[in-house]
């Protein structure tokens, strides 16, 4: 490269980061950029629009593990989420219904992972042994402890253990409305995030179409080096201004309704549940979480496998009495993701990004390993970006595939036949091929770390053993060769959990009474 | 297991109270700001979590690992402090009863033998009306400690402190769950900060503290004369990160 080439607009820095959009991806994608650039001693602005008219969806309730993370990196603190966003734990969730819809039919995704899996690959050992010597009970059951707590209402950690850790892994159920308040407070009076009230109602680009900036109704430019679509279903720039289509996944996920309902606990005393509890309904699934304050309830369903009336039945019928005087919020899905997810200085995160139905939480969790990747690699100038836009879309890219993916994986395991939609689901068209292709490698070999591309999956090989075991799905590992040898060691681990799962039930509080401790002393930093 | 009950003049009219503190079994004990510097003298200070609340106490440590306390010998402290929350047991402050006072039942020092709680005319004897006056003493004093521990919890001062100990058969133990203050995050504090600690007598108290450390090598002495498996090698290390 000659010297020359090192001069010139492409080398300016890139300084100024703007973020269209006011709900939890805004918040967060400002924090995490503002916190990295104060921890750094940068010369960063993050400025965000939030828009005067749109209000935000706020239905996304269920985070995963990686939440605890992204809370310590922007510098808020377990006690003060906790207390200011009606936050609950949240240990996994179960799955009722989805193998033979019977009313014994279920099983625990937990967020431990297998005991020693980074050891020992315990699936084969669990299908040989289950059922002697002591291995009894599914898959979840044995490699790990964590659906005995679920089951007991118990909280993943003590009192003393100090934030963001515990026993468990665990990750929380939260109230979306106060989180992104809490977000905003936080971003703007101890990160100095420029927060602007305002509707983008026109944007002004350069030649080679990057964003110069954005005209606010009122004649107010705000401009920018780097900006960010967090508009949600509208995705201002990514969709009305750069025009990227969505990948389309309805023909594979075909939920395309959700009705939701906020339901008030019947006394300030009752248990909360420390897991997401999923039930297969006739033409989807009813979501069931417990916050400090109340539950969320909805019901994710298929338009063409049901009308609006039947899925409202549904959906109190499941509630009780309680749902008589509770109205309905009903929200429209569009399964998919952009094509191209960062374009010229411009890259979405969020519901302007892609949507799917929220059977395992992962909206949170895309948008923060978006903000990872971004805010940890901030574009230092517009050259830079090019790259950095081409790695990006190519990841994910790939991590969108792998939730759809993951995702179906739920509903093609079914042996229901009783409704259209269950059917339907197991038809070979609404398969992805590379999903058709590792099932069936999955009847002979575990799933491990080797069936995936990427160092860091968003789902990992344990979640398909939870799920693949968890609806019964046949297998022939009992006939692995190699599994003799590691017999002795196999039976240790198995036991080691049995051992934790004493220690745990022994030692761990009741969920909401530690709920309660925690919003009445706060948890220790050490 | 205790039973506390309101204490009362018919119900304990034949109490009497030994003399001689049940303190053989203590491991620790919590004291009061007041005490901070006597009781260095002595015992290591450090901070540990109240299992209920998760907030930290200050309080004397009596033993390295075994349930005994090792300032305690053929019926008599050894030493030149007696922190006073380990004498007020098996009295307890209890607003709502006609003495300000309930007593654990089930205590050792109590029984027929002693100095006798009440009078023949079920008058309290002068030992009822002590207890009070030093529980509600060592109450406000162990509120003023607590105060001052919250402060240094909310200022991020607190650090884990670990206490790995070896013995002759070469055994290694790590006592848990003990605290004490960052060195270099009480030096990072600013000016205005450390004012404002240095006029509550909180600086003192956090040199006090840091210093009593070095007790902790005198418990193992004491261990070692005790008769079990001698400690060979004890580290004391403050987490500075």
């Amino acid at each position: 490269m000659r010297v020359e080439d090192a001069a010139g607009p492409d080398e300016r820095p890139v300084r100024r980061i703007v973020i269209v959009g006011g709900g939890t991806a805004g918040w967060i994608a400002a924090a995490r950029i503002a916190a990295r650039n104060a921890t750094g001693g940068g010369d960063i602005t993050v400025t965000l629009i939030e828009s005067a008219t749109h209000p935000t969806i706020g239905v996304g309730e269920g985070t995963w593990p990686t939440m605890r993370n992204t809370l310590a990196k922007v510098g808020i603190t377990e006690t003060e989420f906790i207390r200011g966003s009606d936050a609950a734990f949240k240990q996994g969730a179960r799955f009722v219904g989805w193998t033979h819809g019977t009313p014994d039919d279920a099983y625990y995704h937990p967020l431990n992972p297998p005991v020693g899996a980074t050891e020992m690959n315990l699936s084969p050992h669990w299908v040989a042994l289950s059922g002697s010597r002591g291995v009894v009970g599914g898959f979840a059951d044995c490699v790990d402890f964590q659906g005995a707590l679920c089951d007991r209402g118990l909280a993943p950690k003590l009192i003393t253990h100090p934030e963001y850790t515990g026993i468990a892994n665990y990750a929380y159920h939260l109230d979306a409305g106060k989180f992104a308040g809490l977000l905003k407070d936080h971003a703007v009076n101890r990160l100095g995030v420029q927060h602007i009230v305002g509707d983008v109602v026109d944007v002004e680009q350069t030649e080679g179409g990057d964003i110069r900036c954005l005209k606010l109704q009122g004649e107010q430019e705000i401009q920018g080096d780097f900006f960010i679509d967090c508009s949600g279903f509208r995705a201002i720039l990514i969709g009305g201004v750069y025009k990227v289509p969505l990948c389309e996944r309805g023909n594979i996920l075909f939920a395309d309704r959700a009705l939701a309902m906020q339901v008030p606990y019947p006394s300030a005393d009752t248990p909360i549940v420390c897991h997401t509890v999923a039930t297969a309904q006739d033409a989807g699934w009813i979501w069931d979480i417990g916050l400090w304050t109340r539950r969320g309830v909805g019901y994710v369903y298929s338009s063409s496998h049901t009308t609006g009336d039947e899925a409202e039945q549904a959906l109190r019928r499941y509630v009780g009495p309680a749902a008589q005087d509770l109205t309905v919020r009903r929200i429209d899905i569009n399964a998919g993701h952009r094509q191209i997810l960062w374009k010229n200085n411009c890259v979405a995160v969020g519901l302007s990004a892609g949507f799917l139905e929220p059977l395992e939480a992962s909206a949170l969790m895309l948008i923060e390993i978006s903000m990872d990747a971004i805010a940890d690699r901030l574009p230092r100038t517009r050259r830079a970006m090019d790259v950095l836009a081409k790695q990006f879309n190519e990841t994910f890219n790939h991590h969108w595939d792998r939730v759809v993916e993951f995702l179906k994986l739920h509903y093609v395991l079914t042996q229901r036949t009783d409704t259209a939609f269950w059917r339907d689901n197991v038809d070979r068209a609404s398969i992805p091929d590379s999903l058709q292709e590792r099932l069936e490698l999955w009847r002979t070999h575990p799933p491990a770390a080797q069936d995936f591309t990427f160092a860091r999956e968003v789902f990992s090989w344990p979640s398909y053993q939870y799920i693949l075991h968890g609806m019964q799905y046949p297998t022939r590992y009992a006939e692995l060769p190699t599994i003799a040898a590691e017999r002795p060691a196999a039976e240790r681990l198995l036991g080691r959990a049995g051992a934790q799962r004493s220690d745990a039930l022994r030692r761990l509080p009741e969920h909401r009474s530690l709920l309660g401790k925690i919003r009445e002393h706060g948890l220790q930093l050490v | 297991m205790t039973k506390i009950a309101a204490l009362e003049r018919t119900r304990h009219a034949a109490l009497r109270l030994n003399p001689v503190p049940d303190v053989g079994r203590l491991r620790y004990a919590m004291i009061g700001l007041s005490e901070l510097g006597t009781a260095s003298a002595d015992f290591p200070l450090c901070l540990a979590k109240d299992a209920h609340t998760g907030r930290f106490n200050l309080i004397t440590l009596f033993s390295l690992e075994e349930p005994r306390n090792l300032f305690w010998h053929a019926q008599r402290w050894q030493a030149t402090y007696l922190p006073q929350a380990a004498m007020v047991a098996p009295f307890l402050l209890d607003a709502n009863t006609e003495l300000g006072l309930a007593i654990d039942e089930t205590s050792p020092r109590l029984g027929p033998e002693g100095v006798p709680l009440f009078e023949a005319d079920g008058r309290p004897t002068g030992i009822v009306n002590e207890a009070r006056v030093r529980l509600q003493r060592v109450t406000s004093d162990v509120a003023d400690a607590q105060q001052m521990v919250d402060r240094f919890a909310e200022l991020r001062l607190i650090r884990p402190l670990a206490v790995t100990l070896t013995r002759k058969n070469g055994t290694e133990h790590q006592i848990e769950g003990l605290y004490s203050l960052g060195s270099n995050a009480l030096a990072a504090l600013s000016d205005a900060v450390i004012v404002n600690l240095y006029r509550q007598g909180y600086i003192a108290a956090a040199s006090i503290m840091r210093a009593s450390l070095s007790q902790i090598e005198r418990l193992r002495q004491l261990h070692n004369l005790s008769g079990t498996e001698p400690i060979v090698d004890l580290r004391v290390q403050v987490s500075e990160s």
